[in-house]
């Protein structure tokens, strides 16, 4: 194992405030155009080879015309006991010291174990390589890897905006704060459901967020420990 | 008689072969470059009328973006304009900068595609990582040649010697 470089690194994770959420899907949007996802194209997608970071999941409550529609937008949970890990037999996925649940394109060898045991499904294979038609080839984000056939591909909470995040903060050498790091989906998100930040530091956001009274995780009861708080509706 | 012939000339090919192959193997990556430019010249050079550049004075983004970036042409030109501008090299310089074209550079260094490394100068520069660390000693160089293997196993000893994270996403994303 590896020592611990530094002792304080942040701890990332996000709050989504459901009673905000409108279903918009301007996130799935913005993770589309900042990670270099695929588009799939609709025979594949109806396959279920599709990609999509984050989605966003409806539940129907009620008869027409007496109709409640409820949003959940539901991407990788970053789990602390992340069930992937453990099952990944090249430790292409691992745990990071700030929390990240992490994904090595280069070490996958796509036994989709990981996949398989995940019980959000947010993982996705790459089955074939991917296409994108002219001109979108060239609105390519030069800071993420293209992934290739063979590999799986996930939610990295925006890795390269933390990466940048904490570059700024180091040139004006102070501590991460608020602000400086927002994944693509917080940051076009119109209702401002979702907030993202450091929950070590308790003066931070998600910090005061996280403890609210309508807190609760996905699944919790598997023992996952997701570092994904969602609150619950105020109905 | 005959397969004697046979032998000899393969005898012959092989020692050719190995000197040959002697000749490439284990000599460093130095391509030829499309104008003779001189880094030990420009920065080690003794002598009354000398630039002795840093670094970052001509590949001035290397502290402050992923890239070090090499000068445009016109920056050769505010020294050349009038500075030995009766050498032939100076002149296919001048003849670059008067089309408005940037002489094909060769790379010395890069990172293969595949291997989705995202490396930042940046963060080094600001560490206090000095450049021939990396990169060799390019400052007592004529042409530069490739000196230093940057393999991962090389970088992660860096970074482990001067316990700076190691984690995979610092570089893989």
């Amino acid at each position: 194992m590896e020592e611990k470089v530094e002792s304080k690194k942040p701890q990332w994770a996000m709050v989504i405030d459901l009673d905000r959420c409108t279903g918009c899907e301007a996130c799935v949007v913005a993770c589309h155009a900042e990670n270099n996802i695929r588009i799939a194209g609709e025979g594949p997608a109806a396959g279920g080879r599709s990609v999509n970071w984050i989605r966003v999941e409806r539940y129907y409550e009620g008869e027409y015309p007496d109709i409640r529609v409820k949003f959940m937008p539901v991407m990788c949970q970053h789990c602390e006991e992340a069930p992937c890990e453990p099952v990944c037999p090249v430790y292409a996925t691992y745990h990071t010291d700030e929390g990240l649940n992490g994904q090595v394109y280069n070490r996958c060898v796509g036994t989709r174990y990981c996949a398989n045991n995940c019980p959000y499904t947010v993982r996705f294979f790459n089955f074939l390589d991917p296409v994108w038609p002219e001109p979108l080839s060239k609105s390519l984000n030069p800071e993420v890897s293209v992934r290739y056939r063979g590999v799986m591909e996930k939610c990295t909470f925006c890795i390269q905006r933390i990466r940048k995040g904490e570059d700024k903060a180091k040139d004006e050498g102070r501590e991460i704060r608020d602000g400086d790091v927002n994944p693509a989906c917080v940051q076009s998100c119109t209702a401002r459901a979702m907030t993202f930040g450091n929950i070590a530091d308790p003066t931070s956001e998600v910090a005061r967020l996280s403890k609210s009274g309508r807190a609760s995780r996905l699944m919790e009861e598997l023992g996952t420990k997701p570092r994904v708080t969602y609150l619950s509706r105020g109905d | 008689m005959r397969s004697w012939k046979v032998v000899l000339i393969l005898l012959a090919l092989a020692a050719v072969s190995v000197v040959f192959l002697s000749g490439i193997i284990g000599k460093p990556f130095e391509p030829a470059q499309p104008i003779a430019f001189d880094h030990w010249q420009h920065t080690s050079k003794q002598g009354e009328d000398t630039p002795k550049l840093e670094c970052t004075d001509c590949h001035e983004n290397a502290d402050k973006s992923r890239f070090a970036t090499i000068p445009n042409v016109s920056k050769c030109m505010i020294c050349h304009e009038t500075m030995k501008t009766e050498s032939p090299e100076i002149q296919k310089l001048a003849a670059y900068s008067s089309r408005s074209e940037q002489p094909p550079w060769k790379r010395v260094y890069w990172i293969e595609k595949e291997a989705d490394v995202f490396f930042t100068h940046k963060p080094h520069i600001r560490a206090g990582v000095d450049c021939t660390t990396c990169h060799g000693q390019v400052n007592q160089m004529h042409r530069v040649k490739r000196d230093v293997d940057h393999s991962m196993g090389w970088c992660i000893q860096c970074h482990r010697e001067n316990r700076v994270s190691v984690d995979c996403s610092i570089c893989h994303r």
